[in-house]
């Protein structure tokens, strides 16, 4: 679901490379300070006056500051404007934070306005949300947590007290579902549905690629015929998957074919529905062996392969739902990503066609009431 | 201004509670989390069963992480006890995953919250100065209480 964005990728080298940098200020200080250099003394008496919570504060607002600077080329328009703002106010922030007392106000009005901008561009489609920008959000969302820490209470009233109790963790949630909701209402043009990834292919298949299209569809529905009977399938090695609640198709997986790729006559899986008669075989899956690695597309966009991922498996009662944009699944489940797959419906599949990553809603419905 | 001015001090905190603050914030960053994990998968829980008990569960977890973070500032020792057995847990569980061929862990983020943050409390808890800290308020609460 949430890739690193490539021109993003740079962020990452930048944040190691300014970490290494200040672990190095901070070695190379004492040195300069003991051979009697006056501002290293005076500035190595005011790093070990502070205390480690504003420390870090103050590492976290300069590692998001040079972050969003790094990324000014990547945005263009007003957003790169406000990248080149955002980026400098956390670097005066990050080094008032040291030298003065003031500093503290302003960076938690930064910090959210930052926060809830990102969200904003999100919901309105005018960014991407991706890993760099949801990881810079949780250590911006980190240094917000410990500068409200920082704050001193003031009159100790109840509306005072339960607000400083839930304002962190309301912006923290309200975060979350804000980039949820953005990627949810825009998503791009490589999702099938919320947690499945299509394969990039080109646009239109050419006559040769919607012929061995065709082909694929004749050789699975020939070879699987015989598998029309489950207890065909299950005597052929074939286990029936578990029975989901949430899902009326079951896959009746053959470990055996594991290393077969794109073989009809060795598909991974068989689907069937569950019919008022009992199930009735409706197609074959084919899957590759590792998340990420694409299988064959003879059909080329016709025979699109889709990943799932961005989804969180609980192995009691074989359920899944979707993870947070921060990673997070409800406890006794775990997010997973499947290996590459590809169904060929040898049923009619409506307009999404033979090679949809999902059975259409119509087609299910008459299935099951069949 | 002097980089020595007195206004320095309102930015300084006795050294010995520092640990025990930003391992708080941590755990209320991951509780919060946690209830908005929990609370997006109640609407799963409508067509599947198991996710109506996972999500309740989830939302109890992140209320108790939210009274532990408290009870943590407040330097009360057996809330160090259980933060460091939950992180401990989530850690190995999250290392375990890493291993599995199942892509659990893939880019910065699940690395950042998964491994990064609980790896952070336990050293923040195990410390020298988180240590110091809670050994301090065990002897001001026994000083107290004399």
């Amino acid at each position: 679901m949430y890739d690193i964005a490539g021109e993003h990728a740079v962020a990452i080298g930048a944040a190691i490379a300014l970490l290494a940098f200040l672990w190095l200020v901070v070695r190379v200080l004492p040195v300069l300070a003991n051979r009697r250099v006056g501002w290293a003394a005076a500035l190595l008496d005011t790093y070990r006056a502070t205390s480690a919570i504003t420390k870090l504060a103050a590492v976290l607002m300069l590692v998001s500051g040079v972050i969003h600077l790094v990324l000014i080329p990547s945005h263009e328009g007003i957003t790169g404007v406000l990248f080149v703002i955002d980026g400098l106010g956390f670097i005066v922030l990050g080094v008032a934070a040291l030298f003065t007392s003031w500093w503290r106000r302003p960076a938690v009005l930064w910090l959210v306005a930052t926060i809830a901008a990102y969200v904003v561009w999100v919901v309105a489609g005018w960014e991407t949300p991706d890993q760099i920008g949801i990881a810079f959000k949780l250590i911006e969302l980190v240094a917000l947590g410990l500068i409200l820490r920082l704050a001193q209470p003031g009159r100790r009233t109840w509306p005072r007290r339960i607000w400083r109790a839930v304002a962190f963790p309301l912006m923290a949630s309200v975060t979350t579902l804000g980039i949820w909701v953005g990627d949810l209402a825009h998503p791009d043009a490589l999702h099938a549905h919320a947690g499945a990834i299509l394969q990039p292919v080109a646009a239109v298949a050419t006559p040769e690629q919607r012929e061995a299209a065709a082909r694929l569809l004749g050789d699975t529905r020939a070879s699987i015929a015989r598998y029309k009977d489950p207890a065909a399938a299950i005597a052929a090695g074939f286990k029936p998957g578990p029975v989901s609640s949430a899902d009326p198709l079951r896959h009746f997986e053959n470990s055996a074919n594991a290393n077969a790729v794109l073989d009809p006559n060795h598909p991974q899986a068989l689907v069937y529905a569950q019919t008022k008669h009992g199930l009735q075989l409706i197609g074959a899956m084919y899957q590759m062996k590792r998340a990420g690695q694409w299988g064959p597309d003879p059909g080329g966009p016709l025979t699109q392969w889709h990943q799932h991922e961005g989804i969180c498996f609980s192995p009691f009662g074989f359920e899944f739902s979707f993870e947070t944009p921060f990673w997070t699944c409800p406890v006794g489940s775990t997010s997973i990503t499947t290996p590459p797959m590809l169904h060929v419906w040898i049923v009619d599949n409506g307009k999404a066609g033979p090679f949809a990553a999902d059975l259409d809603k119509t087609v299910q419905k008459q299935l099951q009431g069949s | 201004m002097s980089i020595t001015s007195p206004t320095l001090t309102a930015n300084t905190m006795p050294s010995t509670t520092s640990a025990p603050e930003i391992a708080s914030v941590l755990v209320v960053t991951q509780a919060s989390l946690s209830l908005v994990a929990g609370l997006s998968a109640i609407p799963f829980g409508i067509v599947e069963p198991g996710f109506r008990v996972l999500s309740l569960i989830t939302i109890l977890v992140a209320i108790a992480m939210f009274w532990l973070a408290r009870n943590l500032r407040r330097q009360r020792r057996w809330a160090r006890r259980w933060v460091i057995a939950l992180e401990a847990l989530s850690l190995v569980a999250s290392l375990l995953l890493t291993v599995l061929p199942i892509g659990a862990m893939r880019g910065p983020v699940p690395v950042l919250v998964n491994l990064v943050m609980p790896a952070a409390v336990l050293w923040l808890l195990w410390s020298r100065s988180g240590r110091a800290a809670f050994k301090a308020a065990r002897r001001s609460d026994a000083g107290g209480a004399a």
